[in-house]
């Protein structure tokens, strides 16, 4: 029979592995967090600019720069694979569960900018793979769900900050449609996916928001028997204007 | 959401409330077991150590009749998944694994090695991924074993067995300085670690209670 003190001393070795690993885990689920929270901002911004543009030119651009961002997590998860192969997935879920569905939430908002629609399972999974279409990690339902959960909030951000600019109304009428129907999606799923009630009454107020914004919009184009775009036109015209009289229209000039 | 994702999400959904479902059944069925041992094991309080052995045998059968539950497990548990579902039933495996030491140290003495409390539980190598007993698991089930010694070093004065707390307290401070061997983090393991000193401390009051006395014979137990 081995002796206690020996089998001890092999635990410990277990153990040390295994908290080692854990706190790698971690650490590299925060180094992903932080990049991919990166790329939604940056996507806020790019969204922000391309706006106005009449074709899809700049916004497919916007969605360019966002996957480009997040080929870094990629590599991470590459670089990742080994720590999460066979049982060990299951094993460390729970530390990496939150860097996941954050990027999640980015790659479904750089796809949402892309094709304004919701970015399918297989695609996710895909981008979690090497070249021969191998997963790096295996993606499971609720992380998927969860990420996606996510993006409402993001696109009600997008839909209001972006309802003072030419072209901001009519995206905020679409977004709310589209939220709408993610909300009513993944009503069927929250018995199945614990913290996806919660993240279901974010999403409700998230619509809340933008359907409130919706209405004013409605609300204040009825005033007017105007089409839509020249509301625009008279209000970007009135905002240049003023822009002008106030001497704001060289703004780096009076900056120096 | 597309047809197509939300036909393959609800079916993924399904199967894993199904499978839930069935682990929760055989998780019941393992309790039972574990809590007969668990039962039977209370007899040891108040049973003359020569009738120990007979009492040993009630419990054997129950013991090894676990391995159609971890059968059971291994059979439902899809390959790798281990992880995920072994929270439902840690608390009923380490209690095995307890029930499983315990026998052990009361048929000679020594402490059963995690491999062999996993063989004793039926559970085979090629289950990797499926169904194993990990290290921690049988950390806490050596924790219960050690409190329930520090009782029974006690009870066994009473019945007036005064070899036994002196064997008992060589055998404890032996995983004593197992345990003290282990990098342990801060969490459930670290937390009954750190109260194992008061169940030492017990079993060294009785200890010297029983010495002062001269109640153990002179010709003590050396330990292996």
């Amino acid at each position: 029979m081995i002796s206690i003190s020996s089998a001890f001393n092999a635990f410990r070795e277990e153990l040390d592995v295994h908290h080692d690993r854990r706190e790698r885990l971690i650490k590299a689920s925060r180094d992903i967090t932080n990049l991919s929270k990166k790329t939604i901002f940056l996507l806020h911004r790019l969204a922000l600019e391309s706006l106005a543009d009449a074709d899809d030119g700049r916004r497919t651009s916007a969605a360019a720069k966002g996957y480009a961002n997040l080929c870094e997590v990629q590599s991470l998860y590459a670089s990742l694979r080994n720590e999460l192969a066979g049982d060990r997935f299951w094993r460390y879920h729970q530390q990496v569960s939150p860097g996941l569905q954050e990027y999640i939430e980015a790659l479904s908002f750089t796809h949402f900018l892309e094709h304004r629609s919701l970015i399918p399972f297989e695609t996710v999974q895909r981008s979690l793979s090497d070249a021969d279409r191998v997963p790096y990690l295996p993606l499971t339902t609720s992380d998927y769900l969860l990420g996606l959960s996510d993006l409402t909030g993001e696109l009600m951000r997008l839909a209001i900050s972006g309802i003072a600019q030419r072209g901001g109304r009519k995206q905020a009428m679409e977004i709310c449609t589209f939220v709408r129907n993610c909300k009513a999606d993944f009503e069927g799923f929250t018995p199945h996916v614990r913290e996806l009630s919660k993240k279901q009454a974010v999403t409700s107020s998230s619509l809340e928001k933008i359907e409130d914004a919706a209405y004013a919009i409605v609300l204040r184009g009825s005033e007017y028997d105007l089409p839509p775009e020249m509301l625009d036109d008279i209000v970007a015209s009135t905002i240049a204007q003023k822009r002008h009289d106030f001497g704001l229209d060289h703004g780096e000039e009076i900056a120096v | 959401m597309d047809a197509n994702d939300l036909e393959t999400i609800n079916a993924s959904l399904d199967f894993d409330s199904d499978l839930r479902e069935k682990i929760r059944d055989q998780v019941t069925v393992f309790d039972k077991k574990t809590r007969t041992m668990v039962g039977l094991f209370n007899k040891i309080h108040s049973t003359p150590s020569d009738e120990i052995p007979k009492l040993l045998d009630t419990v054997r059968p129950v013991l090894s009749s676990c391995a159609v539950i971890t059968a059971g497990f291994a059979e439902i548990i899809p390959q790798d998944q281990f992880w995920r579902w072994k929270d439902m039933w840690s608390n009923s495996l380490r209690t095995a694994v307890f029930a499983a030491t315990l026998l052990q140290y009361l048929t000679d003495g020594t402490l059963m090695p995690l491999s062999t409390v996993s063989s004793n539980l039926g559970i085979q190598e090629e289950w990797a991924g499926r169904f194993v007993l990990p290290a921690e698991d049988y950390l806490h089930g050596l924790i219960s074993l050690v409190n329930e010694l520090s009782r029974l070093a006690v009870n066994a004065v009473t019945l007036g067995n005064f070899q036994e707390p002196i064997k008992i307290s060589l055998f404890v401070k032996e995983i004593f300085a197992g345990f003290a061997q282990l990098n342990l983090k801060n969490d459930t393991l670290r937390r009954r670690y750190d109260s194992l000193k008061y169940d030492i401390k017990k079993i060294e009051e009785v200890v010297y209670d029983v010495s002062l006395r001269k109640l153990a014979a002179p010709n003590q137990p050396t330990h292996p």
